[in-house]
């Protein structure tokens, strides 16, 4: 099955087609303030490269964060309504699932990391031979430290530094902990959706939205004070 | 020429499906009203959300409503100048994979083009040249519109919109949200004259708005009564604060058709749906021989019609946009 997997939340458009096993493209486009006047552009450059049209495609993945807020709404955005267009199978992957995908055969046990956007905060998720394990992490870094009890290797962008400050929190993680630097992969996301699509797990196109994970601060601010929005 | 109109500079979410710039065949809208209610105003990140997640249902609304497909859509018409950019970004993410998918022609507009083909979209022998006045909670500006899509900007506000004005003086009196409405209806029990309100700049010879004075004088005037827990004569406030702002929409509106020589007036935007600003315009209208248009209710406030019906005009004139078309929140009305 022919995917093709879309992610903007990390300050690059990563486009990429993968049908489940094999990558047929990967490409990372940096675009840290222009990813909504790229995304269409990189999106017909990938397919044109793979010798592809809209047409061959099967389905679409869609990477939905968490990252950058204003990134991701354009990669949901752009996924959906290219599937609901197109009359395309759609599945959501979250972007920490295919940071920690693409760098599945390198450990056991997996930590992705996304930059939160304010001082050390980050979201992390930890993945076991690809299966998701406890909760989303959205806070500072260093308190990712506790949730870290055996050898870890952490993906992710800027990694070292985080590899860094978790060492400063707990110097014992040193040999505990191995990195990766890595970006969104677009043939992660499509890969992902690709295996998701042939056990029949679509998504309603309409309906996706991105992971936050963490509430806009108006809104935090305010449900404090008046009580919570519904 | 069938066109899918998308416009989601603040927020409303909303689509449409116009005919050769004539024909509403539906203009689906979902407003954020209930988020408005609770924080008091439009948070720009909180809207963007909501435009994300309700996008695709709203544009599938407009083409179920029109009993039609995206196959049978020739165009699309999106809002991509002036706004909230995360806002904006959506409604041109989804325009551009519409577009890309379907292989059919974009066009990125000005929201404020959009408003002055909301009146030329209700009033098809509304004349050009006229002069526009939009009015809203987010823009007040005077307009000449010179031919057709060719504008030349006679003045704006140095501060709030009146919209805005109307919003805030309606929190400072705890009514509710949006201040537009509840003030007008609210008017309509009062004293027009009980309370004389500054009319700024009314005497100037500039056609630029001011009504941040305004707000602060009323609020002047009644802040120790309200600290002091005394009753306000709330509809007497309304009438008086709405009658300045009237005042002067009205008479620097006139002051604009006459130093232009012109006998027509486009009155435009959310603030155009005010039953007393009607009202004056009218009568001023009907004493100086003025002919005063007024959009449908309908299209007076943000909708995605009035962007199709402007981008079917833009396209007529051979304007394009390409796939990387972007949004540019702060962009001046231009053409």
């Amino acid at each position: 099955m022919i995917v093709m997997g879309i992610d903007t939340s990390g300050y690059v458009n990563a486009v990429g087609i993968g049908d489940g096993s094999r990558v047929l493209a990967d490409v990372s486009f940096p675009a840290r303030t222009d990813s909504l006047e790229q995304i269409v552009d990189n999106i017909d450059t990938v397919l044109k490269s793979a010798n592809l049209s809209l047409k061959e495609l099967e389905g679409i993945g869609v990477g939905l964060g968490p990252g950058s807020w204003t990134g991701i709404k354009v990669g949901v955005t752009v996924g959906k309504m290219l599937a609901f267009s197109a009359n395309k199978p759609v599945a959501g992957i979250p972007t920490l699932e295919a940071l920690a995908y693409a760098v599945r055969d390198k450990a056991p046990l997996i930590c992705s990391i996304i930059y939160a956007g304010i001082r050390d905060t980050v979201y992390a998720s930890f993945y076991r031979s690809g299966v998701k394990e406890g909760d989303y992490f959205a806070g500072d870094v260093k308190d990712l430290a506790r949730l870290i009890k055996e050898p870890v290797t952490l993906v992710g962008s800027e990694i070292n530094r985080y590899y860094e400050l978790l060492v400063k929190e707990n110097a014992s993680l040193e040999n505990t902990i191995t990195t990766i630097e890595s970006l969104p992969s677009g043939a992660a996301v499509a890969c992902l959706a690709a295996a998701r699509l042939e056990q029949g797990q679509r998504d309603e196109p309409l309906s996706l939205t991105p992971l936050y994970l963490k509430e806009s601060t108006a809104k935090v601010f305010v449900n404090k004070y008046k009580g919570e929005i519904k | 020429m069938l066109i899918l109109g998308i416009e989601t500079s603040c927020d409303e979410t909303s689509a449409a499906l116009v005919e050769d710039g004539k024909t509403i065949l539906s203009s689906a809208i979902a407003t954020q009203l209930d988020l408005l209610k609770k924080y008091g105003g439009v948070v720009p990140e909180i809207a963007a959300r909501r435009h994300t997640e309700l996008i695709g249902y709203v544009i599938k609304e407009a083409l179920d409503t029109a009993g039609k497909t995206l196959d049978d859509v020739e165009a699309v018409a999106v809002t991509s100048r002036q706004g909230l950019i995360g806002c904006l970004m959506v409604g041109v993410a989804a325009a551009k994979s519409i577009s890309y998918v379907k292989q059919i022609p974009l066009i990125g507009l000005h929201h404020i083009e959009g408003h002055i083909f909301a009146n030329i979209l209700s009033n098809p022998d509304l004349p050009i040249p006229h002069i526009a006045l939009t009015v809203s909670g987010g823009h007040n500006m005077l307009v000449h519109v010179k031919k057709n899509c060719r504008y030349e900007i006679l003045g704006s506000t140095l501060d709030d919109a009146a919209g805005e004005a109307f919003d805030k003086i309606a929190k400072f009196l705890g009514l509710d949200f949006p201040g537009g409405p509840v003030i007008d209806r609210l008017s309509k029990q009062g004293n027009r004259k009980a309370f004389s309100f500054p009319r700024p700049m009314i005497k100037s010879k500039e056609l630029d708005f001011s009504f941040s004075g305004l707000k602060t004088a009323v609020i002047n005037m009644f802040k120790d009564k309200i600290a002091h827990g005394e009753t306000l004569p709330l509809a007497d406030i309304a009438a008086s604060f709405q009658e300045a702002v009237v005042d002067v929409l009205v008479a620097k509106t006139i002051r604009a058709v006459e130093e232009h020589d012109l006998k027509v007036v486009s009155v435009t935007g959310g603030v155009s749906a005010n039953s007393r600003l009607r009202e004056v315009f009218a009568e001023i209208g009907k004493k100086r021989g003025i002919k005063v248009f007024f959009p449908k209710l309908s299209l007076c406030t943000d909708n995605a019609a009035m962007i199709a019906a402007a981008g079917y005009a833009r396209m007529l004139m051979g304007e394009r946009s390409d796939l990387r078309l972007n949004v540019f929140p702060n962009a001046p009305l231009g053409g």
